[in-house]
């Protein structure tokens, strides 16, 4: 499965990666809109993204979160009623909710973030999961 | 003789906050301990001793039901 | 579930339909948590009408069960019984139900006449018909009349129809008509979320205990589920007006179908309670996991699990019939809720369970539950401890229509009239209803649904059993007035209130009848001390039956109040109210219908509709003081092996509260001196809790109360000016 990985030591606070997650996933040059966060307050814990964990799946009574082959967590917007429960029980709080926008929304692994970020700080990872195995998507 | 929410309750030697608990089958999940009015954290009831004559109060915070 | 519904048999019961009323209608958009529309349908004339929602009914009633009471006062006259066309059943969700971001918002109240107190009854009910029925823009439904044959209502919310049709095929019992109906009405299986029925079953037609099921689809399980709104009888008169059932459909449920007026502050306190639930339910009262019977053990651990008709409060066995035991037999291995984003989600289901008993015997079905009140009512309360007639009484209740509450209270009722020989096999028809007689206890129930034999007679409940067996067999009316677990013609919920004062006032004071649902204050009184004056208690059995009320005219759930708590609640001075919880409704309601309450004004909303129905009562001949008795099992020990039994407990109360020495007393005199000394505090408890509310000796609001309150309306005044 990909995810977001991060060696947070390197992360100089630049905010870029928001910027570009913002524009990328919500058309938008609000930071507040980005699916990663950096914590200019803290020192451990800087950078909150999904690990693609996918504790999420199963809180959602409509079933519009699911797993992509990939092993990318995506959520199906149609299907999402606005509950929020997901949000509430994302243990690393990585899922992302604005008032502007109807569902709420989380990292993708897209790369976009990692490709401008300067210090590399942040960086996609893939390990192969056994699901992936049996699903045959990996080896 | 010591007090637990203010009504007389045996005191037995060696006697901590968890012996009490048990001997009063207080089996709620969630209580608000304190003795003396000092309150005692959950994991600290097997640490907690009581001793003859303190003031316990063993809260239920519930009005459910 | 279990009947193998075929498309040929479905095609052949809507083949059978005749249509005999439509109405169309535009469905209002709504504002502010309201629609401003009220549905009015009549079944004697098949008449359809759409109401208006005053500003004025806002703001005194609110919503649900104050819209409900309201309707209900203007339909009916105090000559008025249940099964008259004129009495009316109301379902009301109330303003803040249907929003999908905070837990435990999806409740129906419903109203009504009821026919075991003969005064009104309120029940809240979880599902998806509220919050769909006002989608479908109706705040309230109102149902009055009588059908001269079976009839389906069927609300369609998206095209903005209604129709009253005639259903001779349907079946009555609940698990087969929810899945006819919300196969017949749904185009695919998709749409099959957009349904939800109301209905009753078999029992409810014969007895007086009859309930209301109101379903919800299970998209994991791909069924029809249900949730019940059991006290009062409801059912009974739902299916005396030949109502099979009613159906509403709405497709497009999104989190601000409400239009509040401020999405975001109520996204936010939605978010903060589902991460308190994450994070705390688990080592708190583990609703997720168990649902509301973790209960039981608890219970009988505080020797408040009733046990042989509420003689003792715990058992050795009900390890058996304990949430371990439940949790084994629970097969949905996700949390489960009755509406959506509800986190706490306490539903919970028992798949594949194999019926041993009745018309459904062999079949494979799903079983709902069992909640706290269904494992005690029809479990230890009856001294059975077996898990799997738990369940297959829990299941034969919801499908023939029955309150498990009720059933369970009458059965124990009549095993202890049986063991007393007040009953013997001749009367029961060959029943030998000794406690922990599970074959007999379930045989009953089945008689009940056929409307035979004995099972007749236990479906009135216990006030009219009472009376006919002093009349028929000229038992000692004393003696069941005091271990007959009734008040105002309703049957006890399952909790013992013998050792906490206010608990007994919590469950006789009420307005319905003794459902926990106004005061549950037995942790509060007996296990913590707190409330140790009777002006504490009386301060109490203010505060928590106002605050409690309050749910019930938003379309609200109460777990989510107090079954859960924030990491600092112990900290707070007030830990029993969950203070930041009451501050989440507070802006809540705010956030939905752009008000400005505050917490006090919060308890004042309460106090306007519980008063209201109080005087309601007494419009129908009810609601004084001599309607807040007690039976005497609730207060204290009323026979010498119960006495016996906490032998050691009562003489030290005689030596330390009555100042008697029970040595050398008789157990007789025993019994006599705690009956006068428990009497007592009852009655001085009442004074004070009556001075509290605002009311005079005699139980009535004064005009003073009801003016500070502002439902001084004429007739309200008039009822209550024949008895100041």
């Amino acid at each position: 499965m990909k995810f977001l990985d991060k060696n947070e030591e390197l992360c100089t606070k630049c905010h870029l990666c928001e910027e570009v997650c913002a524009a990328a996933i919500n058309k938008s040059d609000d930071r507040e809109k980005s699916a990663i966060r950096i914590d200019d307050e803290k020192d451990i814990g800087i950078i909150n993204v999904c690990n693609q964990c996918g504790e999420c799946i199963e809180v959602c009574s409509e079933q519009a979160i699911f797993k992509a082959k990939n092993g990318v967590i995506l959520i199906n917007k149609s299907k999402c009623i606005g509950c929020l429960i997901c949000v509430g029980y994302c243990p690393s709080l990585s899922m992302i909710f604005h008032e502007d926008i109807p569902a709420p929304f989380k990292c993708i692994a897209c790369g976009k973030c990692t490709d401008e970020c300067p210090s590399g700080a942040i960086f996609l990872k893939e390990i192969i999961d056994e699901e992936q195995v049996a699903a045959g998507v990996a080896e | 003789m010591i007090k637990v929410n203010n009504r007389p309750v045996e005191w037995q030697e060696g006697m901590t906050i968890k012996k009490l608990i048990n001997i009063l089958k207080y089996s709620y999940p969630v209580l608000i301990v304190t003795i003396n009015g000092e309150h005692i954290p959950r994991e600290k009831y097997e640490a907690a001793t009581v001793s003859d004559g303190d003031d316990v109060k063993i809260i239920h915070p519930i009005a459910g039901g | 579930m279990s009947c193998i519904l075929t498309a040929e048999h479905v095609h052949k019961i809507k083949a059978a339909r005749k249509v005999l009323k439509e109405f169309k209608y535009e469905p209002a958009k709504l504002e502010k948590g309201y629609a401003n529309k009220s549905l009015y349908i009549n079944i004697s004339n098949n008449s359809i009408v759409s109401k208006d929602v005053t500003e004025k009914m806002k703001d005194v009633f609110i919503g649900g069960k104050g819209f409900g009471l309201w309707y209900l006062w203007n339909a009916v006259n105090p000559l008025t019984k249940w099964n008259d066309p004129e009495n009316e059943i109301v379902i009301s969700p109330g303003p803040i139900a249907g929003i999908t971001q905070y837990p435990g918002a999806g409740k129906s109240l419903v109203v009504s006449i009821s026919p075991t107190t003969g005064s009104v009854v309120d029940s809240n009910v979880g599902g998806h018909f509220g919050p769909f029925l006002k989608f479908s823009g109706w705040d309230a439904l109102e149902i009055q009349g009588k059908a001269d044959r079976e009839v389906i209502i069927f609300i369609d919310g998206n095209k903005g129809t209604i129709s009253i049709e005639e259903a001779p095929l349907e079946s009555v019992d609940t698990h087969l008509i929810i899945e006819e109906l919300t196969e017949m009405y749904a185009e695919s299986d998709e749409d099959k979320r957009n349904i939800s029925v109301v209905s009753s079953g078999t029992a409810a037609q014969n007895s007086y205990i009859g309930l209301l099921n109101f379903s919800f689809y299970d998209k994991r399980r791909k069924s029809p589920r249900v949730k019940q709104a059991g006290r009062g009888g409801i059912g009974t008169v739902f299916r005396d007006k030949k109502i099979k059932a009613i159906v509403v459909k709405f497709n497009g449920v999104k989190g601000d179908l409400n239009n509040p007026v401020d999405l975001k502050k109520i996204q936010e306190l939605g978010i903060k309670l589902h991460k308190e639930i994450h994070d705390f339910d688990a080592i708190q009262t583990q609703k997720r996991e168990v649902g509301t019977a973790n209960l039981v053990e608890i219970m009988n651990d505080y020797d408040l699990l009733p046990v042989n008709n509420f003689k003792y409060g715990n058992h050795p066995e009900t390890w058996k019939i304990d949430s371990k035991q439940i949790k084994k037999k629970v097969t949905q291995n996700m949390p489960d809720g009755c509406w959506y984003g509800c986190s706490m989600a306490c539903a919970k289901a028992v798949d594949g369970f194999i019926l041993k008993t009745g018309p459904y015997k062999g079949q494979k079905v799903l079983i709902d539950g069992p909640e706290y009140e269904t494992v005690a009512a029809v479990g230890s309360n009856l001294g059975i401890f077996n898990l799997d007639h738990v369940l297959e009484c829990n299941f034969y209740c919801d499908t023939y229509g029955v309150d498990t509450i009720s059933l369970g209270t009458t059965t124990a009722f009549l095993m202890e009239c049986y063991e007393s020989n007040i009953l013997n096999k001749e009367i029961t028809g060959g029943l030998e209803l000794t406690f922990g007689n599970k074959d007999a206890a379930m045989e009953l129930l089945h008689q009940m649904s056929r409307g035979e034999s004995f099972g007749k007679i236990a479906g009135l409940g216990v006030r009219k059993i009472k009376e006919l067996l002093v009349k028929e067999y000229g038992a000692e009316p004393q003696f069941l007035n005091d271990i007959g677990m009734e008040n105002k013609g309703m049957e006890y919920s399952q909790y013992i209130s013998k050792e906490s004062l206010a608990q007994q006032g919590g469950y006789a004071m009420t307005n319905k009848g003794p459902q926990h649902d106004e005061a549950w204050l037995i942790f509060m009184d007996m296990v913590n001390n707190q409330i140790p004056s009777f002006e504490d208690k009386a301060e109490a059995l203010h505060y928590f039956p106002m605050f409690r009320t309050w749910f019930g005219l938003m379309g609200l759930c109460k777990l989510p109040w107090n079954d859960i708590e924030p990491a600092n609640n112990r900290q707070t001075s007030e830990p029993a109210k969950v203070p930041e919880h009451v501050q989440n409704y507070v802006e809540l309601f705010n956030s939905v219908t752009g008000k400005t309450i505050n917490k006090q004004e919060l308890i004042v909303q309460s106090e306007r509709v519980y008063n209201f129905q109080r005087i309601f009562n007494i419009k129908m001949g009810f609601g004084q003081k001599v309607h807040d008795n007690p039976p005497y099992r609730s207060v204290g020990p009323v026979t010498v092996e119960e006495y016996l039994s906490r032998q050691d407990r009562y003489d030290q109360q005689m030596k330390e509260l009555i100042g008697v020495a029970p040595d050398g007393k008789t157990i007789e005199e025993k019994i006599k001196i705690t009956r006068k000394y428990r009497e007592d505090q009852y009655e001085e408890l009442r004074q004070t809790v009556y001075k509290r509310r605002g009311w005079t000796e005699n139980g009535i609001p004064t005009l003073e109360h009801i003016r500070n309150l502002g439902i001084d309306f004429p007739e309200v005044l008039e009822v209550v000016n024949k008895h100041l």
